[in-house]
């Protein structure tokens, strides 16, 4: 099914694919992250890629759960999540109210299990530079400005919402037609771990200013809410759940 | 798979004690300084075992292999690529160093697993090969060739970290792990070259706990 869906998409113009697909097709080019690593040459390709237009949801995640019962939280293996994986679920394969409405983002599940509802539908985790890359150019096609990026995640940091999520993929497609990149929750990325360059000695949690400095190639405010996505990356384990992280799957094109 | 395991299990012993005598080939070199510095590794959770990971692997022999299998046996675990002239022989070699330091009836047991990050150049035919070069005892040396998520999740559950650089070359943590016979990390050695007398303790230790509790060995 999905198979088919990708098809389509890449014969469709992107806006009118997204709205018919969930999934949007996002054209590669030549990219650096906005971070900076000790090894950046030339800019580096970024290939063009799929990426689901939202997040995915309870409900979504749910279905996964009942059709590959080995991820329920009282039985998926201790190695692949923490004490409290799905713990905002009244039930192990039933939802509820608020955060745990079929409409609100998944979070509390870890790298793992959002890897294997990736693949289950024939996708991946996007890499951290295809998911940097797909909100840059979301911005672009937006036209926000650098200093509204950063106010608006700043904001958001400020008060990540944990208390009651939103649903996902409220109003209209913006920009590219992917939504709630920034402002609903965190999502995972498949090298995560993979925050710096070669040879990274550094942790972003503890890192100096100086540190902190050295990965920025601009100092202003845009650069640095950028820089604190990095540094939130960097203080997850693989089997780490929370209730500010979901995901969204992407494909590579046929 | 596993009759034949069993069937050459006596012959294990007497090519184990071949190889202990073999002096160290120069194979593995005595650089144990990179030339670009690691990826620090993870920190791992101790708890929970590896054979969770349902992966299917393929050997240098080209046999399925699942992590599974390893049940009931102690392993050594750690992750290279095989066009890598620096770090990664040196921890082939710290694997088969440990290998040799182990009394006699705790090799006839022990797995050493060798895992490639590099699943598009380290073809199961060319892990023979690598295997091939460092003499290393083919029933309980396992070269794995897998799937590139497997991979992953595997590195991840290890707390190796690995970046493919896009030029043949990966930047990755340097870990040599001991699982327990239920696929638990029992032991850690990050570095190269680094004392093998950790991981042989640990070893011994686990033999002992269980004999002094009238299990079987493992």
């Amino acid at each position: 099914m999905r198979t088919l869906l990708i098809i389509l998409t890449l014969a469709l113009p992107p806006a009118v694919a997204a709205e018919d697909t969930g999934i949007v097709f996002i054209g590669g080019g030549d990219w650096e992250l906005p971070i900076v690593r000790e090894d950046t040459g030339a800019p580096k390709r970024v290939d063009d890629f799929l990426l689901d237009v939202r997040q995915v949801t309870n409900g979504d995640f749910l279905d996964f759960v009942r059709a590959n019962p080995q991820w329920r939280r009282d039985r998926a293996p201790g190695i692949f999540r923490d004490a409290r994986y799905l713990s905002h679920w009244p039930q192990a394969d039933a939802l509820g109210d608020g955060n745990a409405a079929p409409d609100r983002p998944v979070t509390r599940v870890s790298w793992y299990a959002a890897r294997a509802y990736c693949r289950e539908i024939g996708g991946r985790l996007p890499t951290m530079t295809e998911w940097e890359y797909a909100s840059e150019k979301q911005r672009e096609t937006l036209g926000v400005s650098p200093e509204d990026y950063a106010h608006e995640l700043f904001s958001w940091y400020a008060n990540p919402g944990a208390g009651a999520l939103r649903p996902v993929s409220e109003g209209p497609p913006p920009g590219l037609g992917i939504h709630d990149l920034h402002g609903l929750v965190l999502e995972w990325v498949e090298d995560f771990q993979l925050v710096l360059g070669r040879g990274d000695d550094i942790d972003l949690l503890t890192g100096s200013c100086g540190d902190t400095a050295r990965f920025l190639p601009e100092f202003d405010e845009a650069h640095y809410a950028t820089f604190l996505r990095f540094q939130s990356r960097s203080n997850y384990q693989p089997d780490t759940t929370t209730s500010t992280l979901g995901f969204r799957c992407a494909y590579d094109p046929e | 798979m596993k009759l034949f395991t069993l069937t050459l299990m006596a012959g294990t012993l007497l090519v184990a004690v071949t190889q202990a005598e073999t002096p160290n080939s120069g194979h593995a070199g005595h650089d144990a300084h990179a030339h670009h510095t690691p990826m620090q590794a993870e920190p791992v959770e101790h708890g929970h075992s590896l054979f969770h990971l349902d992966a299917a692997w393929q050997t240098q022999a080209g046999h399925v292999f699942k992590l599974k299998e390893l049940a009931g046996r102690p392993t050594i675990i750690t992750m290279i690529y095989g066009s890598c002239t620096t770090a990664c022989p040196v921890l082939v070699n710290d694997a088969r160093r440990i290998d040799r330091a182990v009394p006699d009836a705790i090799r006839d047991e022990l797995q050493v697993v060798i895992v490639s990050f590099d699943p598009a150049r380290d073809t199961p035919e060319r892990l023979a090969d690598y295997a091939a070069d460092y003499e290393v005892d083919p029933e309980r040396w396992h070269f794995l060739h897998g799937d590139p998520a497997d991979i992953r999740t595997l590195a991840a559950m290890l707390g190796v970290r690995y970046r493919d650089n896009g030029d043949g070359t990966f930047d990755h943590s340097n870990v040599v792990t001991l699982l327990d016979a239920q696929g638990r990390i029992a032991e850690r050695n990050e570095g190269l070259a680094r004392p093998v007398e950790p991981i042989v303790e640990a070893l011994v230790t686990l033999r002992g706990s269980r004999q002094a509790a009238g299990m079987a060995a493992w």
